[in-house]
């Protein structure tokens, strides 16, 4: 059913003709990606002095909620940056991406991480004072920044083996893992033959 | 002074026989090389930023610096090991990529600029130092570093 409305929804995209020629563009593509991968370097780079600073090991000197308070910005315009570039080039390829199952794993892991900031945030606010000139912070804030640069170690990867057509719908896989990455007119010939 | 020799070396080498057959563990390094570079990308920023009067502006400049420099060694060994290892999957290929020379210009421009010029220079009190050639410096810092990566990630658009 999700699968079904998914894949409407990225043939319906496919169609829009901006796609097709965003895709089939000598530079535009190349620049936008590169554009993407760049952005790491402000948004994880960012992510990484905040989680390194909480893990107790880099920027020991410097209390942990001014590192926190004052990178958020700047790392919040590297999310909005790759975010944005992250969707022109899902535009550019929609059914691709659609049925990628490194997208849908980078997809699930980008909102687990967004969870886990969300919850280490309202932690960290909650108790900064009594730990805020320490150089190591107490064992759940430390979890919480393991957890974000695994969780984002894991959208890295992901987003990097999208390129690799392993599992892509014209390979012969098996039934779940063509479930699991959405190929419905694979799986309507399985269900029909 | 031709390279050739080096390319052809790691084009045979065992690096070259794992690297070539195995795509999960050429993605599993690839990872270290993308995360590495998140790393010397925020401590390249922070620093920079913070010598641009952009960023935590009540941390004097010298704790920011000082305390990038570590974890900037680190990322940039972890990138050159895992560089060479992606590097010897594709080793001929490279060697006669215009791209990969490019990157490779860049990355030495870098490494002189950071361990030659920057270093040496940030060690004096930053207060005695003319705030232009402070500028000069943080702009040519985040400029070469990301044309490093730039022409990394063209090298596969080539």
């Amino acid at each position: 059913m999700l699968n079904e409305w998914l894949m409407s929804f990225a043939l319906w995209l496919d169609t829009h003709s901006w796609s097709t020629q965003l895709h089939e563009s000598y530079y535009m593509y190349p620049w936008i990606e590169s554009f993407h991968v760049l952005t790491i370097m402000i948004f994880l780079g960012m992510l990484c002095v905040i989680d390194l600073r909480m893990l107790g090991v880099a920027f020991v000197k410097v209390p942990a909620s001014k590192i926190a308070e004052r990178l958020d910005m700047p790392m919040m315009i590297g999310f909005v940056l790759m975010v944005v570039s992250g969707f022109v080039l899902f535009y550019a390829i929609p059914v691709r991406f659609t049925n990628s199952i490194w997208f849908r794993m980078k997809v699930i892991l980008l909102i687990a991480a967004g969870i886990n900031a969300f919850l280490f945030r309202a932690k960290m606010q909650a108790s900064t004072d009594s730990w805020d000139k320490d150089r190591k912070p107490p064992r759940r804030i430390r979890v919480g920044a393991g957890m974000s640069l695994a969780l984002w170690s894991g959208v890295v990867v992901t987003g990097r083996t999208i390129a690799y057509d392993w599992y892509d719908c014209h390979r012969q896989l098996s039934y779940f893992m063509y479930w699991v990455a959405g190929c419905v007119n694979e799986l309507a010939a399985l269900d029909n033959g | 002074m031709d390279v050739l020799f080096f390319f052809e070396w790691l084009d045979t080498s065992l690096l070259a026989d794992i690297s070539k057959a195995y795509g999960g563990v050429f993605a599993m390094i690839q990872m270290f090389h993308l995360l590495a570079l998140a790393l010397l990308g925020g401590m390249v920023l922070v620093a920079d930023l913070r010598l641009l009067g952009v960023l935590l502006k009540d941390v004097p400049s010298e704790v920011v610096c000082e305390s990038t420099n570590k974890w900037f060694n680190l990322a940039l060994v972890v990138l050159i090991l895992s560089g060479v290892f992606m590097g010897s999957a594709v080793a001929m290929k490279i060697y006669y990529n215009e791209m990969y020379w490019a990157k490779m210009t860049a990355l030495a421009a870098g490494i002189v600029f950071v361990y030659a010029i920057r270093r040496p220079l940030l060690r004096f009190d930053h207060s005695t130092i003319n705030p232009w050639t402070i500028r000069l410096v943080a702009v040519s810092s985040i400029t070469i570093w990301f044309t490093v990566a730039a022409c990394g990630r063209w090298i596969g658009f080539s």
